[in-house]
């Protein structure tokens, strides 16, 4: 059984001209995966990731996380599922300011309340895995760009949720870090098992995944999977790209 | 878009930001303009008593006006704070210094000019209503509607004034700044607040000491400790804001145990990031309400005013003819006082005593007595019988004589008064072994018997043979008229005291005292200085509720980020509601409950001057305040809440 399943997902927006943001959607990413979703501007990547986020509810058809289908739960056990299975990494980091940067990285677990040992031991190999060691007892407004997705990533993954969401994870970052922290994130999925969907614009994230899923006009267009050698990947992916015609900055710089 | 309609749209469009300021300078200038109302009206300005009302208010017209212009300039300087990046844009786009400048005061001119519209025409609507209020607080008859020019006068001179002061401070917040400076502000922000160990243990001590000096202190060192008390509860107070509580939440955010549980993390770092910003503000909003309470709560204790008289002034009407002035008609002034009693058909009684002076040759103790005034043991007894006092002494023996206290407050200062003994010109000896349980002869009608400015005791009472034994230098004749209903004597005997007293040493034939006219004076400035102390409340309450409202407004888009980041994570909405409730619960209490224990501490000093228990006055104002903060509170955590979730999941 598939971990997340998006079955016949469709997402009507409602208003003077209602917008079909999702039409019927189906996939499947089995556990352990790491897949991408690209799509030009418009195309409902984001819409995509909120209803599985839970965030968003969807018009009709399902999600099913592990076998479940979070959108039919009440909104108090839709955020108990959020904060025990989903992680997430978003494009403007969101770390909390107010905290340092291992109380952000712990926050999911002391809102889950697990022992302090067991946080403590956790945020060690957590940080270590992420090569954060030695920022944690420092503020988020110290970091730079790439060090504060690496605790993103850090929170996100330090609960094992059952499905890391990112969001544009490389959105606001140079390219060298962008590289750094997409090592990271594979390796995070590599070595921990954890299963990621990444949304994102940026083709040479996309070719760290194993697979990548195209939406164009909220459908299914198509998918690529990777085989052993990543540049032939990254090459596929801008080729997918520029076919299905997004608007010229979706591509890579590479490219042009 | 002309540059002036501009202004105005930076304003008009963003009404949310400055609602609370506008309100609160709104409510100031209407309640200035009631109180120049009550103070120029014809009916108060001409009567007498009245007229010391009016000089009340004056003070509290000045309070508020000194209040409003610091309210102002701290409001003023932290909305143009938090443009920042606005300002910036502007400059890069080519605005000069000089434009900013001209739009921030229109700005703010536009702001002000309605605010004093709007209090004005309020104050014109609401005017007989409080000059209805402000007679029944004073227990006068009904004041008539009067308009007079100086009120709105004065009211829009002065606030117009203060508002074209507090625009061109705007200049100076401004300042020099370049737009790369302006930009950089706004990023910033989170700096951890630099909180000493050793300032944290200061402020905690400062604090211990004042409340300790404030509740040690004795009738006899109130006034000399009030300042320092004073003095150092307000630098234990400010730095608790600004060092001990970010202290004491940097120990817990160190507990692991409990930082890292549940909520605990969020709701004390949130509260943190608040209290930092806000540290000065709750320090203006504990010492203000502190004193506002303090007066209101003295003021409020009018009704035990008339017990306390009641035991302070045994007859209502004391009349002493001084034996010194042979050839005066004291039987005149006594039947004059006795017509006007029948005529107001008071039922009375009256008792006449002699008070006999005695020569003092030498007295031990730091004092000098020259004339000592004695009183038999029986005629004392029979002016407690008169007054309604209940008394346990015993009859004196030999050379023992009670000191008469002047009144009951002053009972407290016996014990810092050393007993004398003296020795009369006839060889006689007296010696002081206690003093008189309650008062017989009011104060004023006798000497002060230690011959200095506020000695309060009046004299000795002795044994009836040794009163007999003496040779008197002058003999005075006191006669008390008692009357069950004291308060209605007011007035009597005008002729011969105007304002209800003469006292003894006064350069008079007589001395006289009338309670019920000393009543109707202490009442009226009670009621006005309560009157007054409550409107000031009233105006630092609407203040104090509009800075926090700014803030919280401040904060806002901050505080969206971080709960939608937070609920996108999982957080229930229950724990959402939860920490930001107990956030601002603690924003809204702390300083209200600091401000109430200082006031607490300052009762019980207080109560040191005052006889009488004000206990239960002083806890209806506490609890009317606490009330009304209670209201506010659950109004803005709603309407925060509501914001805060407007585009949460």
């Amino acid at each position: 059984m598939p971990l997340l399943d998006v079955h016949n997902l469709s997402k009507i927006y409602e208003g003077k001209v209602s917008i079909h943001a999702l039409n019927h959607i189906r996939f499947a990413v089995e556990k352990g995966e790491f897949v991408g979703i690209m799509g030009p501007s418009g195309s409902g990547k984001t819409t995509l990731l909120n209803v599985i986020a839970t965030i968003d509810e969807p018009t009709s058809g399902e999600v099913m996380i592990g076998g479940r289908d979070p959108n039919k739960l009440g909104r108090k056990d839709k955020a108990l599922f959020r904060r025990k299975e989903l992680g997430f990494v978003f494009q403007q980091y969101n770390l909390l300011d107010t905290l340092t940067v291992e109380e952000n990285i712990v926050l999911p677990l002391t809102l889950a309340g697990v022992s302090v040992a067991e946080m403590e031991s956790r945020l060690k190999e957590a940080a270590l895995r992420l090569e954060i060691t030695p920022l944690l007892s420092k503020r988020t407004y110290e970091l730079s760009g790439g060090q504060m997705q690496r605790v993103a990533i850090a929170r996100a993954m330090i609960h094992r949720p059952s499905l890391i969401l990112a969001d544009e994870p490389t959105g606001s970052l140079d390219s060298k870090a962008a590289g750094e922290v997409m090592n990271l994130l594979a390796e995070v999925n590599e070595a921990e098992g954890a299963t990621v969907l990444m949304v994102t614009h940026d083709a040479v994230a996309a070719s760290f995944c194993h697979r990548v899923i195209f939406i164009k006009d909220g459908r299914f267009y198509s998918e690529m999977y990777r085989g052993s050698s990543r540049a032939a990947f990254f090459q596929n992916i801008i080729d997918m790209l520029s076919l299905l015609g997004g608007a010229t900055h979706d591509l890579s710089p590479v490219r042009l | 878009m002309t540059f002036r309609q501009f202004a105005y749209r930076n304003v008009a469009r963003n009404k949310r930001k400055y609602a609370a300021y506008f309100v609160s300078s709104a409510f100031s200038v209407m309640v200035f303009f009631l109180c120049a109302l009550f103070i120029f009206h014809p009916d108060i300005a001409r009567d007498t008593i009245l007229s010391t009302a009016a000089n009340t208010m004056m003070v509290a017209e000045g309070i508020i006006f000194v209040f409003s212009s610091l309210f102002m300039l701290v409001s003023v300087g932290s909305f143009l704070q938090s443009r920042k990046l606005e300002f910036s844009v502007l400059l890069m786009h080519g605005m000069t210094k000089g434009q900013l400048n001209k739009m921030v005061f229109l700005e703010n001119m536009l702001i002000g000019s309605s605010a004093i519209l709007t209090g004005t025409v309020l104050g014109l609507l609401l005017g007989k209503l409080f000059l209805m209020i402000g007679a029944e607080f004073l227990g006068i008859a009904p004041l008539k509607f009067y308009f007079s020019w100086q009120a709105p006068l004065l009211t829009v001179s002065s606030f117009a004034l203060l508002f074209v002061l507090i625009s061109l401070c705007t200049f100076a917040f401004i300042g020099r700044e370049s737009p790369r400076g302006l930009f950089q502000s706004g990023r910033k922000a989170e700096q951890e607040p630099r909180v000493s160990p050793l300032l944290a243990v200061v402020s905690a001590l400062l604090l211990l000491g004042g409340y300790g000096l404030a509740a040690s202190a004795t009738a006899a060192s109130v006034e000399m400790v009030m300042f320092p008390v004073v003095a150092i509860t307000v630098a234990g107070t400010y730095l608790f804001y600004t060092q001990l509580s970010l202290y004491i939440v940097k120990l817990l955010r160190g507990m692991r145990r409990f930082y890292w549980h549940k909520t605990h993390m969020i709701m004390l770092s949130g509260l943190s990031h608040r209290w930092k910003d806000n540290g000065r503000m709750f320090f203006m909003v504990t010492i203000v309400s502190a004193v506002s309470f303090t007066s209101v709560g003295v003021f409020a204790s009018i009704h035990t005013l008339s017990r306390e008289l009641k035991l302070d002034y045994p007859a209502a009407v004391g009349y002493v003819a001084k034996g010194s002035q042979a050839g005066y008609n004291a039987e005149g002034d006594l039947r004059g006082i006795r017509d006007e009693l029948e005529r107001l058909g008071l039922p009375y009684e009256t008792l006449s005593i002699p008070v006999k002076y005695a020569e003092v040759k030498s007295q031990t103790g730091p004092d000098r007595t020259r004339q000592l005034p004695l009183m038999a043991y029986s005629d004392y007894k029979l002016a407690l019988q008169h007054a309604g006092f209940i008394s346990h002494e015993q009859p004196l023996q030999g050379n023992e004589g009670l000191v008469m206290i002047g009144s009951q407050r002053d009972r407290s200062l016996t014990w810092g008064r050393i007993k004398a003994v003296y020795t009369l010109e006839q060889g006689t000896e007296i010696a002081e072994t206690g003093y008189t349980e309650h008062v017989p002869i009011a104060e004023y009608l006798l000497p002060e018997l230690d011959g200095r400015d506020g000695g309060d005791f009046s004299g000795v009472v002795v044994s009836d043979s040794l009163f007999h034994s003496i040779i008197p230098a002058q003999i005075d004749y006191y006669t008390g008229f008692y009357v069950d209903d004291f308060p209605q004597t007011s007035g009597i005997a005008g002729t011969l005291a105007d304002k209800g007293k003469v006292a003894y040493e006064r350069d008079s034939p007589y001395a006289v005292v009338v309670s019920g006219t000393l009543f109707e004076i202490q009442k009226t400035l009670y009621s006005t200085m309560l009157f007054a102390s409550l409107l000031v409340g009233t105006v630092f309450f609407i203040a104090a509720g509009s800075f926090l409202y700014f803030r919280l407004y401040t904060d806002l888009d901050h505080d969206r980020l971080q709960y939608s980041t937070l609920s996108k994570m999982g957080l229930t909405d229950q724990e959402l509601d939860r920490s930001l409730t107990l956030q601002l619960a603690l924003m809204f209490f702390v300083p209200v409950g600091i401000a109430i224990m200082h006031s607490l501490f300052a009762f019980i000093a207080l109560q040191r001057l005052f006889y009488l228990s004000i206990a239960a006055e002083t806890g209806a104002v506490l609890a009317g305040y606490l009330a009304a903060q209670g209201l506010y509170f659950i109004l803005i955590r709603g309407r925060y809440l509501r914001n805060l979730k407007k585009n949460l999941i």
